[in-house]
Order: C-alpha cells, then sequence, then structure tokens
C-alpha cells in the first residue's frame, strides 16, 4: 500500500483563507517568511489584513496582542525556531497573562513551521526541540501538534473557533496522511488510532506514524500496541493516558522534541499522579540537532532513536520488565 | 477653547498626592517614573482622551497604553481622578487581591494594557492602531513609553512597522526623564550621547546634543519636542501629533524624574523606592506649593506687545497675564479681546485674562474666542447671576475661571456658592488701573485670613497675588498663601526676563523650602528635619536647606 503525502503549510495557508472569507476578524501577521509558511496567500486575498512586520518576531507577537486586544482573531506565524524560541517573553506577557474576567489571554494563534529536527539541512541552529516545553509552562497557553495535512486544516479551523492563546506546531516537509477528512478532533482530546492490550504508544506530530509501523510491526509478534495520537500536548488528554496505564501497563512516547519538558515529561507526570506504569520516552536526546539533507534525515532521527524501530524497541524493554 | 489649564493643574496634583499615598502604604513601588510624566498623563486624561470612567469598555473610547508600566501608580492615580474607581482604592496599591497590581493589568477595568516587560507597548499599540483602521473607527492610541525602555530592540523594530503602515491614529509620548534603574540613561545606554561625569544639568540645556528626535525621524516618524512639564507645551504637542496623517508621531518630552518633590527629582534613587510614611505629610506640602510667575505685558513697551509677548516666551513664564482696562471701571484703557487674538498665535503659553471691565458677561465670549486661557472677572462688577454665567461659560469652554477683589473690596456672600469650583482668586494689592505702584501691606492679612476661609469652602483654586509683588515681598507672599505671582514692572520692567524670573522662583523657592522644614520640625523636631534634608543629595540643596535650618535654629 502506497503512503500518501500532505503539506501541512499548504493545509494551513488554505485553511487561513477560508476561514479569512467567512470572518472578516481574522487577521494574518508574518515575519518575513509569509511566503514559506503559505499564509502570503491570504495576503494577496484580504491584503488590509495581512501584516508583514518583516524579521521582528518580538514586534510580530505584541502587535498581534494588540490587534487581538481590539476584538481581530490574529494568527501570528513564522518558523519554530524564532517563535517562540525569539519571544518567550512578548509571548508570556502580552499574549497569555493579560485577562479580563473570563477572558484568559488575547486571542492569538501561534502558528509555526519547521518544528523539531526534521529541518534538516539548514542545521541545528534552526531545528527547535524546546517549543513545547517553554509553551506549555505558561498559563493560559495551549498545545497543538498535528500529525498530518488534515489535522492541521481541522485545527487551525477549531482554533480560530475558540477563544484564546494557541501555539501550534507544523513540520517543514511533507508528512505520510494518517486521517481521513471526515476525523473529527477536540481540543484536549487523544485519538486512538489503534486499540491494543499489550502496551501504550502515545505520539505526537509526525512520529504518530511511526507509532502506527512500530504497532504493526510488533503485531506481527502478537504483541498488541494501543496507539494514541496526543495532538493536544496542553490541555493534555488524562482520561486517555490513565485508561491506558491501567488497561495496556506501560506507555512508550514518541516526539520530535527533547525528552526533557516535552510530550514525554507531559505524559509522565500525569501517569505518575494518577496510575504509575513503566514509560518509556523517545524525542531529542537532550542534545541540539545537526544538518541533514532530506534523503539523511532519517539518519538525523535514528541518532537520536526517533524510529519506529526504537519504538519497537522500547516496547519490548517494557514488556520484558513487567 | 481653553487649555483647561488649572483643572489639569489640579488633577495632577491630586494624582501626584494618590501616588504618594499608593506608594507610601505599599512599601514599594515607583513614584519617580510616575512624577516625570504627571503633566503628560494630565494632558491625556483631561484634555484629549476619549473615555467614559463608568463604561470602560465604551467602544468609542481611545486606548492609553502604558508601555513603561513600572509607573502604574502614576495611571492609576489619575484613573482614580477620572472617576473609574475610589481615590481609597490606591491604599491597596501592589497589595494581594488588589486590582491595583504592582503593574498595570487589565484585572482592573480601564486598563487596556499588561505593562511590566518593557518595549512591548509600541508594538500592542500599533496592533491596537490598525484594529481600529480596519474597524474605520476613529479611535486614537496614545502611548506613553520611557527613555530607559527605548534600550530595548522591540521598540525599533515597532518604529519601523508603525512608519511602514503609516500609524497616523497613535501618538507616542517618550518620557524623557534621563534616569534609568540603575543611573543616568546616557551613562547606562546613551540615547542623545554619552555623559561625561556628571554633566546632566548641562546637556539637558543644550539642544544641540539632544539626539533622540534624530533617530526616530530617520525613522519616518513626525518629531515634536516639548518640554514635558508644560502643560501647554504637551496639549499643544498632542494637537498637533494628531492632525499630522499618513505618517505616526513621537512627542519627545524632555522631564525630570521625580517632578514636584525636590528630593527626588533627577535623583535615580527614586526609580523604584517608596517614601517614608512620616515624611508623607510633608511631600504633600511641598506638592500643594507649586507656583507660577506671570509676566504682566501692561509694564512693557505697549507699542509693541508682540515684543512682549516673545520676551515672556523666551523668559519661560509660567503664563502671561493680561491686563484689560476698560476706561470705566477703571480710569485707564489698555487693549481689548482683538489685541488678544492677534498675540494668540505668538505662544502656546496660557493667556491669564483680566478682565478690568463693567458688565464682563456681557463680553465674556470674545475673550474665550480671542484664545484666553484663564479670564479673571472683578466681583466688584458681578453679581450671583452675572457671575454664575460667566462661570458656566468658561468651564464649558475650559477656560479657568478667576474671580477678582479690589483693596478696599471682600470676597462678595454670593461668591460662596462658587468657592470650591472656582480656579483663582486674585486679591488685588495696589488699586488697579496702572501699573508699577507700591504693594498695599495690609493685603498680606488680608490674604491669610481669607484663606482660612476658603478652605473651610473647599477652594481647590489658586491664589494669584497681583500689583507690587517684587523679590521682596514674594516670599512673604507666598507664604500667605499665594501661588500664582503677577509681576509688572519688576519682571517686563526689566531688561532680562528670564533671569528676573529666575530670581523670582529662586525666591519663592527659599522661603518654600523654609516653611518645609518648620513643617518637619513641627512633626518631628530636629530628628525628622535632619531625616529629611539628608533626603537632598542631588546638587546643592542639601548645603542650602542645611543653612536654612541653621538660620530658623534647627540645627
Amino acid at each position: 500500500m502506497s503512503t500518501e503525502f500532505g503539506d501541512m503549510r499548504t493545509a494551513y495557508g488554505k485553511t487561513l483563507i477560508e476561514l479569512g472569507e467567512q470572518d472578516k476578524n481574522i487577521v494574518v501577521l508574518g515575519a518575513d517568511t509569509t511566503d514559506s509558511l503559505k499564509t502570503s496567500g491570504f495576503g494577496k486575498q484580504f491584503p488590509d489584513r495581512f501584516f508583514n512586520v518583516g524579521i521582528a518576531e518580538a514586534n510580530l507577537v505584541s502587535v498581534a496582542a494588540g490587534l487581538a486586544y481590539s476584538g481581530k482573531t490574529s494568527f501570528a506565524s513564522t518558523y519554530a525556531i524564532f517563535l517562540p524560541g525569539r519571544c518567550v517573553d512578548q509571548i508570556r506577557n502580552s499574549i497569555a497573562y493579560p485577562s479580563r474576567g473570563e477572558k484568559k489571554g488575547l486571542n492569538v494563534k501561534l502558528v509555526t513551521s519547521h518544528g523539531g529536527l526534521t529541518v534538516g539541512a539548514d542545521g541545528g541552529s534552526h531545528q527547535t526541540i524546546e517549543d513545547i516545553a517553554t509553551m506549555r509552562v505558561i498559563p493560559n497557553m495551549k498545545v497543538l501538534i498535528p500529525a498530518d495535512a488534515i489535522a492541521v486544516s481541522k485545527l487551525t479551523k477549531s482554533i480560530a473557533q475558540t477563544y484564546g492563546p494557541f501555539y501550534m506546531r507544523m513540520a517543514r516537509s511533507k508528512v505520510p496522511t494518517i486521517y481521513s477528512d471526515s476525523q473529527e478532533f477536540q481540543i484536549g482530546k487523544g485519538i486512538t488510532l489503534r486499540d491494543g492490550n499489550d502496551c501504550t504508544i502515545a505520539a505526537t506530530g509526525i512520529t504518530v506514524k511511526m507509532a502506527l509501523d512500530a504497532a504493526e510491526k510488533l503485531q506481527q509478534n502478537d504483541i498488541s500496541c494501543r496507539v494514541i495520537d496526543c495532538f493536544t500536548i496542553k490541555p493534555i488528554d488524562k482520561d486517555i493516558l490513565e485508561k491506558a496505564a491501567r488497561e495496556t501497563g506501560g506507555i512508550v512516547t514518541c516526539e520530535e522534541h527533547n525528552i526533557l519538558g516535552g510530550f514525554g515529561s507531559t505524559v509522565s507526570e500525569v501517569i505518575s499522579e494518577l496510575y504509575p506504569v513503566p514509560v518509556r520516552r523517545i524525542g531529542a536526546q537532550d542534545m541540539f540537532g545537526e544538518s541533514a539533507r532530506d534523503s539523511e534525515i532519517p539518519q538525523l532521527l535514528e541518532k537520536h532513536g526517533i524510529t519506529s524501530i526504537n519504538i519497537e524497541k522500547n516496547v519490548m524493554d517494557i514488556r520484558s520488565n513487567q | 477653547m481653553g487649555l483647561n489649564y488649572y483643572q489639569i493643574k489640579k488633577n495632577v496634583l491630586q494624582a501626584r498626592k494618590l501616588v504618594i499615598r499608593g506608594t507610601s502604604i505599599a512599601g514599594s513601588g515607583h513614584p519617580g517614573g510616575s512624577f516625570s510624566m504627571a503633566e503628560i498623563m494630565g494632558c491625556i486624561f483631561y484634555n484629549h482622551l476619549k473615555y467614559d470612567p463608568k463604561n470602560p469598555e465604551w467602544e468609542g473610547r481611545d486606548k492609553l497604553i502604558l508601555s513603561k508600566g513600572h509607573a502604574s501608580p502614576g495611571l492609576f492615580s489619575n484613573m482614580a481622578v477620572a472617576g473609574y474607581f475610589e481615590e481609597s482604592q490606591l491604599d491597596t496599591l501592589r497589595q494581594f487581591g488588589s486590582k491595583l497590581q504592582g503593574h498595570p493589568d487589565l484585572k482592573c477595568p480601564g486598563v487596556e494594557f499588561c505593562g511590566g516587560s518593557l518595549g512591548i507597548g509600541l508594538s500592542y499599540s500599533i496592533g491596537n492602531a490598525l484594529a481600529a483602521k480596519l474597524d474605520q473607527k476613529d479611535t486614537h492610541i496614545f502611548t506613553v513609553m520611557g527613555d530607559g525602555e527605548s534600550d530595548e530592540g522591540q521598540v525599533w523594530e515597532a518604529a519601523m512597522t508603525a512608519a511602514k503602515y503609516n500609524v497616523d491614529n497613535l501618538t507616542l509620548i517618550l518620557d524623557r526623564n534621563f534616569i534609568q534603574q540603575d543611573s543616568y540613561t546616557e551613562k547606562i545606554m546613551p540615547l542623545d550621547e554619552s555623559l561625561e561625569d556628571n554633566e546632566l544639568s548641562e546637556m539637558w540645556k543644550d539642544a544641540s546634543r539632544w539626539k533622540t528626535g534624530d533617530k526616530w525621524r530617520s525613522f519616518g516618524w513626525n518629531v515634536i519636542e516639548v518640554d514635558g512639564h508644560r502643560i501647554e507645551q504637551v496639549s499643544d504637542a498632542i494637537s498637533r501629533a494628531k492632525s499630522v496623517k499618513g505618517m505616526p508621531s513621537i512627542i519627545i518630552a524632555r522631564t525630570i524624574k521625580g517632578k514636584a518633590v525636590e528630593h527626588m527629582e533627577d535623583n535615580p534613587q527614586w526609580h523604584g523606592k517608596a517614601p517614608d510614611p512620616a515624611l508623607v505629610p510633608i511631600i504633600n506640602q511641598e506638592l500643594d506649593s507649586q507656583f507660577m510667575i506671570a509676566p504682566s505685558i501692561i509694564a512693557g513697551d505697549m507699542t509693541n506687545l508682540k515684543n512682549e509677548v516673545k520676551r515672556c516666551d523666551d523668559g519661560r513664564a509660567d503664563y502671561i497675564h493680561l491686563d484689560v482696562m476698560d476706561g470705566q471701571f477703571v480710569p485707564n484703557s489698555t487693549f481689548d479681546y482683538t489685541k488678544i487674538k492677534e498675540l494668540r498665535p505668538l505662544t502656546v503659553i496660557p493667556f491669564d485674562t483680566h478682565l478690568m471691565i463693567n458688565e464682563p458677561v456681557k463680553q465674556i465670549q470674545n475673550y474665550i474666542d480671542a484664545g484666553s486661557d484663564i479670564i479673571t472677572v472683578h466681583a466688584e462688577v458681578c453679581d450671583e447671576s452675572s457671575f454664575g454665567e460667566i462661570h458656566d461659560l468658561l468651564k464649558s469652554n475650559k477656560v479657568s475661571v478667576g474671580l477678582a477683589i479690589n483693596p478696599d473690596t471682600s470676597m462678595p456672600d454670593w461668591s460662596k456658592k462658587f468657592i470650591s469650583t472656582l480656579d483663582q482668586i486674585i486679591i488685588m494689592s495696589v488699586v488697579p488701573g496702572k501699573s508699577g505702584q507700591k504693594y498695599i501691606e495690609n493685603t498680606h492679612v488680608k490674604t491669610k485670613n481669607l484663606m482660612i476661609n476658603l478652605k473651610e469652602n473647599d477652594f481647590t483654586g489658586y491664589i494669584e497675588a497681583d500689583g507690587g509683588v517684587t523679590l521682596d515681598n514674594i516670599g512673604e507672599c507666598f507664604a500667605d498663601g499665594a501661588r500664582a505671582f503677577v509681576g509688572g514692572s519688576a519682571i517686563i520692567g526689566q531688561t532680562d526676563v528670564r533671569l528676573v524670573i529666575r530670581e523670582f522662583r529662586n525666591q519663592v523657592l527659599r522661603i518654600r523650602r523654609k516653611l518645609l522644614i518648620q513643617k518637619a520640625n513641627e512633626l518631628g523636631g530636629i530628628e525628622l528635619v535632619n531625616k529629611w534634608i539628608d533626603l537632598h543629595v542631588v546638587g546643592k540643596k542639601k548645603d542650602e536647606l542645611i543653612q536654612l535650618a541653621t538660620e530658623l535654629g534647627y540645627q
């Protein structure tokens, strides 16, 4: 069976135009990466509602905040290494912190591309492996990592309709399509993609496909793995994780992010409090990335152990210790 | 429309007192930066900003963004004065559970921006301004930023963005007080140029060394530079900034950190420190001791009044006293409103029009239209009804209301109902009609007695001493309670108006300091006197105070 691929940024740009047609309050901001982020199409369609502030991410965030305070729904986008990497203070203080009554934070959606190691050739300076950690610890901020282009489209619409600050991270390269157009996504709820009782693989972003591949392989050895797409890192779906811990006895987490502070840490926090079972974290091993051409990206990921084979190994490891 | 001069002054004074009250109770906070921007905030709140304190979310409002968020007491105090909440709320400043947080916060209705992290406010303001344009609203954004804050790179990112998008519905005001947390701005990160030794006061005077405006001009901004403690200059600058279309405007307001309290002025220690509660009554008395010097131009060359106005402008008069005489109420005649109209474009300094005319009610509108900012009429030619009419007309035109009494007149009984809203009372200390007369000595007693009566009737205005005021008696006039001083031949009759005005100021300052030392002694004896004097660490103030204290026998 051949795998279909989809481009997350194209899906994002297309969805923004749809949203812009329906809602005049949608504004889009960029920082000299608008062709790359595919937001420039929105700019052509709605030039008055499109602001390219140049290579100035701090300014990008606070201008977006001002627009949101005046009633707009701001989408601000650039590469994940700079947003949030460059401007955590502005995100905290001008977007997440300002609250009035029930409105917690301002209505700004930070949607970034080029998250994680799969940025590839640009090298370690551009491979953000810290964004989940920095964003999830900020009160009022919600954090999403879609697994494919369909998830991007659906979640872009969801966050436009849900008040408050969001951080959503996309990948640079085309990613395998996992979902059908009819799939529903509920913010704060994980999706069980495959049921199983022997172990759970909880994944996010591009690693969801690796998790599915690993589960398929393990099935051949009669190990039935549950696979959960935790596309919402915050608020994390505690119920689905607790249930998985209770029913499968162990969890392997996968992410394209440092194993410190990211998704694996989030799962560990939840599980250690609600139903402690063994957890193994797969992700960047607290070391920076490096350049890799597209054809070499599997090697880069392998260096950090972000592969379906390593997922299999970790599942086996958990089971052998039980 | 007048400048709303005295109303702004009164509100600014009240706001300053609330800053002291709030920070002294809290035991922390930032009075220095609140005071440097006090007049700026006053002009914004009471002359330019559209708002409804009872409906803070009103759609038609303008937005005030305090980017230099640490100066929150300066914002909250004005919000209290403007009616957003009770003044007593300032007592909760910085306390657990208070809506008046250490830095401005949306928790407090009416606050439009969560300040605190510096350098963000301008970008945020641009966002609000762009949104207003998208919505085709005439919302204006007023943003107040600090000079230390200008170290932040984001400020300059925002500066470029505002120019790119022609954000002309935003007025940025830079509170250029030359001090940031560690020390003087020019020592920490020069905005103008590096400071050699401690030459700040020299630098302040030398406009050729101010480079901040050049920076903003080169970023594509319309730049207006003013003295940030002069209400007339700041307010005029805001009007001019708002009238410029197609580009953003910045007003660089040169200010003094801690302005209005001598020991805080120009003193980096007062960036973020609260006043000692024991000293608060002295500070409040000092705040109540602000004064104005107003040359009367009829004492100059009547054939060239334009030049006399120019001399007042160069001499940095606080306002210009215009004696209108009609040849009936007084034997002489000077000029009428047509002359005032002619002089008005020459300066933004407030015009203090003193009408020595019969039936002023009939002509009052002409004097308003001519550009007066304060109009004083004589009690001798008014009654309750005609003065009521004048009073209401002036107030509705933002012209300050004055009532004058001649040397042999007392305040009429009918004036009682106006006292709490009167802005100015002129106690004539010569028989009106001509300049160059000698001060009538019993005016001192008259003023003192009147002050007692006025206080009982909630007078919040200013007493103006007019007639025969000289360097020799100005101190005593101040001690009587006068806060505005008209100088005829003693000022305008001299060659160097600027020098004379400075001498007048120094003379008042001297008596003011003496009275403050006496106040300290009353409150806490020599110990408190010394404690207060020791706070005056900048310049030579301390030596001068020690000498005064010695003269008073307190050392």
